[in-house]
């Protein structure tokens, strides 16, 4: 056991990013371990079935990633990939075509529509939807001497190229609500889209996240991904995939296998020393071409590598990265009956059943006075939500939304709802999940009173159980979610894109340290969401440092540019090859 | 059959590709439990082109790590002893220990405890064990050193290795063991039951409890002639139980990471709805789901009813098959688990302090008679609240990655319980649930219930709902009686992992030498649909295995 292990890259972290990064250096041959702490790979990409036949997803449920390069590059369909979908949910411009408010059902309207289809790219002659996604998820951050502006930000390019009516300076400075507000109609959907951008990610009402929160709205539908976006194994069937693809290329998992420290010398990472109680014992295995840190951020400075290496400024620049506004609390709701939606939601032209018995809501999208209540509470560092359960704004996804083939209650005589998911307060200290728990039951009910806003039978002859997640429970289950935060650090415009995670570290290198490279959601762009999209702008700089060497797959994002100096990650065949 | 390159299919909904719609395979294994995956691992190694079908989200059937006191904390919700880690070819074939695969065997492997604060302890050393029994009697305690130099001899040398060779007739063992002096001892336990191996070795009441429950607790019959054998096995093997560091799935990771390398396929979250037929000769499975996956071989690891009458279909097996596969009984009984999460390990109130670092505690048993009178309650439909008993394990003792908070401890108890229970589970569920919790704090006063987070409970109904092939709760997929052992294992047209069905292979529980994660169906069958294939076997025998067939086979 004692034996020397000694690999071409080392990964610390097998989640999400990670195994995406481990998946493409393997398959350009390299020799990976990767590491991982828990006893399962897969980070926040996990099912559980708490009670026997009953499953539930306590963090990532949905496919965002539908616009990935990885689809093609990786081959997950080898792997096994599979969608769940419904052929009569096939609807990419009037999905929601009611909103959820107060008052009931409010209109989605044509030029709702028309104008969320404008702006996304699917009205032009071709579509330049996926463009958009890739320019503003999948390409590296430029290298810092090239200026940023309208007409070198890769998602500007794409309005530029494709609908230049809308490429304006402006663009750059606006929130999304102001995007809506120039060409979509209706309060409730804008505060719908909003709201999703929220929950996703990137939040509906900065300045300057226009394009990235609008993107990230548009990822988890149609056309991007089918609906419902549930991959078939829930979001841990597609982890299996992306897992099986490394492993396929030689990939060497160890779970288990906590890392304690990363080991640099002479400004070199050169490896890991595992932690006493990893399986194997505080061995060390060797790195000869990188370190890659798929790991938080925060312990990958300030525990992993720390002070011996790194100046006290640094440090404490690391220290204030915000872990703010990326907290859910996530309600599986058990029960006898299947939920019914009271008759104010109900409509005659609004056939429920063609997406499940309950399609699971955003409410309430009254207004952006209550978008902002609530945000305001969330990120305003209260411990708590002082607005009324019947103000708070959530989301849910409701099981029967899966395919009829992919049940997630085999359990005879009950059904199981949700997840609902509130953003709530991230906790910025570590509170430890047991002792939360009493808190919890407050909690259980706050969220049990939002929901019977829509839904008229969530009563407790009705109601078995609630599974929830709290924040406190994600960090402790996932390190990789320090405060509770699901994206790892804020996704605001100074810690994105070519300021993510801080501008020096922003193309996945560590300038002080060579051979350590960064790959999680808290440090690398895009973030956060399960994109296959660290891992495929990482290679480019991998390409760039000499480290990979990628076969006739490989292709580079069209807007990326190489830095000067370094070796193209743009393969040398012809243009049209790379645009696929 | 021209078998077509595995190519993606482009979604009609979505940017990307799928897996296709129809797919053709060199074998399709039904079941990714510990048998599946092992067949499975075998045969992508050998080159073959597999695909392996499991109905849950995850692989590994009963080698289940997961987080059932949720949130936040792991228990191994099925599987949790490994019997036979020592003589498994597949550890040594896959060098599992390359994948970081640690085994724990504590020395200290079973404590009984009683109420007036005596125990005894069975220990892989013999003699720490016998130290244990001087407390009680004198004569067993020698009894036990002096028998189970003997035992350990007819495990070592007959039946480990023999779970990993084919089945053979009763009449061929009968031959084949008379070559032999340890042999022919074999011979002279199978025609007794345990409870007369274990009554005429031992004389102390409560050391022959202790070795009652340890060889019957997976389902033997007490009073069962022709099983006595089993004695020898299931002592010596729960003297060398090991646990898996990091959870018993990690074998089932490593054994899916096997397959993914050797070109296999994985697909989970796809039921199996029907085994095709074309011409008399199997052709492949549907999924739910409604893909098809093409193969002239299909193994399963199912139960008898699931793979022959309801996947395959009664009008494709004769009608003697069908017979027997309509008469196989499951387990006698089940087992109801309760899993909790508690502020400190169980602290056991008896004189020796040894049994708190005990892998398994038996608790709530007095006497062989009241042992006795709980199984024969269970295998009548009923228990008694008072006198009920089982054993506990705390495994984050041994293993601080299933609980996320240090000082926290994961354990549970399990006892023997019926599927059909009198009054029915949901009625009788909690309500064994308060009764197993005080005999527990009866015998450990600190798992009162203040120092109690959590509590899950895992009753034969939902060994059933979690794992289907399971049925009626049996963990081994059927009943260890003398006509279900054996080559009568699940019967005799298929225990050697065949069956009447042209390209219809078993590798489950069902089939010889049976369940408990001995890692000897998935492997049998591994052997034998390599040889019908012609396929060259990569692996070689165990040498404890070769030196078996020389001495009683060749």
């Amino acid at each position: 056991m004692s034996k020397e292990e000694r690999y071409d890259i080392v990964i610390i972290g097998a989640g999400h990013n990670g195994t995406t990064t481990a998946a493409y250096l393997a398959k350009c041959g390299l020799s990976v371990c990767l590491l991982e702490e828990r006893p399962e790979c897969g980070g926040s990409q996990e099912t559980t079935e708490p009670i026997a036949g009953v499953r539930i997803q306590p963090h990532a449920i949905a496919n965002y990633g539908g616009s990935a390069p990885g689809w093609d590059q990786l081959e997950m369909w080898r792997y096994g990939f599979r969608m769940d979908w419904k052929a009569g949910a096939y609807v990419p411009l009037d999905l929601n075509r009611y909103m959820l408010t107060t008052d009931g059902l409010s209109k989605v309207t044509d030029v709702d529509k028309m104008g969320w289809g404008k702006i996304c790219g699917m009205l032009t002659e071709p579509m330049f939807f996926k463009d958009l996604m890739r320019a503003t998820f999948w390409c590296p951050p430029h290298p810092p001497q090239v200026e940023l502006n309208e007409h070198t930000i890769p998602f500007m390019q794409v309005y530029k190229q494709h609908q230049p009516d809308m490429w304006t300076r402006e663009l750059l400075e606006m929130t999304m609500f102001d995007l809506m507000d120039e060409y979509l109609e209706t309060e409730p959907f804008k505060v719908n889209q909003a709201y999703i951008a929220l929950v996703s990610g990137a939040h509906g009402h900065m300045e300057g996240g226009a394009i990235p929160a609008l993107c990230s709205v548009a990822t988890v539908l149609p056309p991007a991904v089918a609906m419902p976006v549930a991959p078939r194994g829930n979001i841990h069937g597609y982890y299996h995939a992306l897992l099986r693809c490394a492993i396929a290329h030689g990939t060497v998992v160890r779970t288990c296998c906590p890392v304690e420290e990363i080991i640099i010398e002479h400004g070199r990472a050169v490896g890991v020393r595992l932690r006493d109680d990893a399986t194997q014992g505080p061995k060390k295995i060797w790195a000869d071409k990188a370190v890659i840190s798929a790991v938080h951020i925060k312990p990958t400075f300030l525990e992993m590598i720390g002070p011996r290496h790194l100046d006290n400024g640094f440090l404490q620049r690391i220290k204030d990265l915000s872990l703010k506004g990326g907290s859910l609390y996530m309600a599986h709701f058990l029960t006898r009956e299947r939920l019914h939606v009271r008759p104010k939601y109900q409509k005659d032209d609004y056939k429920y059943e063609d997406y499940g018995s309950f399609t699971g809501p955003f409410y309430p999208m009254d207004s952006r006075q209550l978008y902002f209540e609530h945000v305001t509470e969330v990120l305003g560092h209260q411990r708590s939500l002082t607005i009324p359960p019947e103000r708070a704004m959530y989301g849910m996804v409701a099981s029967e939304n899966y395919a009829e083939c992919h049940p997630q209650c085999t359990r005879p005589g009950l059904h199981i709802n949700g997840p609902l998911f509130m953003l709530v307060p991230t906790p910025q200290y570590n509170v430890d999940g047991i002792e939360a728990m009493e808190d919890k039951a407050k909690w259980d009910e706050y969220m049990r009173v939002a929901l019977s806003q829509v839904v008229d039978n969530i009563d407790s002859d009705n109601l078995v159980q609630i599974f929830s997640d709290g924040p406190w429970d994600q960090e402790f289950r996932n390190t990789g979610m320090m405060g509770g935060s699901w994206y790892g650090i804020r996704c605001d415009r100074d810690q994105w894109w070519n300021e993510r995670p801080l501008p020096e570290l922003a193309r996945y290198r560590v300038p002080d340290i060579e051979g350590l490279y960064l790959s999680h959601q808290s440090s690398a762009h895009p973030g956060g969401l399960c994109l296959m999209a660290v891992g495929y702008n990482l290679m480019h700089i991998l390409i760039e440092d000499g480290i990979a060497e990628p076969g006739d797959w490989w292709y580079a994002s069209p807007w990326y540019i190489p830095e000067e100096g370094k070796i193209s990650a743009i393969p040398r065949r012809p243009a049209s090859a790379a645009t696929q | 059959m021209q078998k077509r390159e595995l190519t993606g299919q482009p979604h009609p909904q979505c940017f990307f590709s799928e897996f296709p719609a129809e797919s053709d395979w060199d074998a399709v294994i039904i079941g990714a439990g510990p048998n599946g995956l092992m067949t499975a691992a075998y045969l992508a190694r050998a080159g073959l082109k597999v695909a392996l079908v499991e109905r849950r989200y995850e692989v590994g059937g009963g080698l289940a790590t997961e987080e059932i006191l949720f949130p936040g904390y792991y228990s191994n919700i099925h599987a949790i002893y490994h019997l036979m880690v020592d003589y498994m070819p597949v550890v040594k074939d896959f060098e599992l220990d390359r994948h970081g695969l640690v085994w724990i065997k504590p020395n200290l492997q079973t404590a009984m405890v009683f109420e007036d604060g005596g125990s005894l302890l069975l220990t892989r050393m013999i003699e720490d064990t016998a130290d244990s029994f001087h407390k009680f009697s004198h004569k067993d305690a020698v009894a036990f050193g002096k028998l189970m130099r003997t035992w350990r001899r007819i495990v070592s040398e007959i039946l480990a290795p023999a779970t990993y060779i084919p089945a053979m007739s009763p009449i061929d063992i009968s031959v084949a063991m008379q070559r032999t002096d340890i042999g022919n001892e074999m011979l002279e336990l199978v025609e007794q039951s345990p409870l007369e191996v274990i009554n005429k070795n031992f004389e102390n009441d409560r050391i022959r409890a202790l070795l009652l429950y340890v060889s019957c607790m997976w389902g033997l019959d007490p009073r069962e002639t022709g099983i006595g054998f089993y004695v020898p096995l299931l002592l010596d093997r729960g003297m060398n139980k090991c646990y898996l560091h990091g959870g018993s799935h990690k074998l089932a990771g490593a054994l899916a990471r096997e397959i993914v390398r050797a070109g296999g396929t994985i697909l989970e979250s796809s039921d199996v709805t029907k085994i095709n037929m074309n011409n008399g000769h199997v052709s492949g499975i549907e999924l739910m789901e409604g893909r098809t996956l093409n193969s002239e071989v299909v193994i399963s690891s199912l139960d008898p009813h699931t793979t022959f009458l309801d996947l395959l279909g009664a009008e494709h097996m004769p009608a003697d098959l069908k017979d027997s596969v309509e008469g196989w009984k499951y387990d006698k009984w089940s087992y109801n688990t309760l899993h909790v999460l508690s502020e400190e390990a169980p602290h056991y109130a008896c004189g020796d302090s040894w049994v708190d670092e005990s892998f398994m505690t038996i608790i709530g048993f007095e006497s062989t008679d009241q042992l006795l009178a709980h199984w024969d309650n269970v295998v009548a439909g009923k228990v008694d609240d008072n006198s009920l008993g089982g054993h506990c394990t705390c495994e984050s003792f041994f293993d601080s990655h299933l609980v996320r908070k240090p000082g926290r401890h994961v354990s549970f108890f399990q006892m023997h319980a019926p599927y059909d229970i009198e009054g029915g589970w949901d009625k009788r569920g909690p309500e064994l649930k308060e009764a197993i919790l005080s005999k527990w704090q009866k015998v450990a006063p600190n798992m009162k219930r203040e120092n109690i987070a959590m509590t899950s409970q895992e009753t034969p109904v939902d060994i059933e709902i979690r794992f289907p092939n399971m049925r009626r709760g049996s963990i081994k997929h059927g009943d260890y009686r003398p006509v279900q052992l054996g080559c009568f294992r699940p019967n005799q047209d298929c225990s050697n992992h065949d069956t009447p069905i042209k390209g219809l292979y078993l590798c489950g529980a069902s089939t010889y030498p049976g369940g408990l994660v001995l890692g000897g169906s998935g492997y049998l069958a591994a052997n034998r649909v390599s040889e019908d294939l012609g396929v060259t076997k990569w692996w070689k025998p165990t040498k404890e295995m070769e030196q078996y067939t020389k001495t009683y086979l060749e």
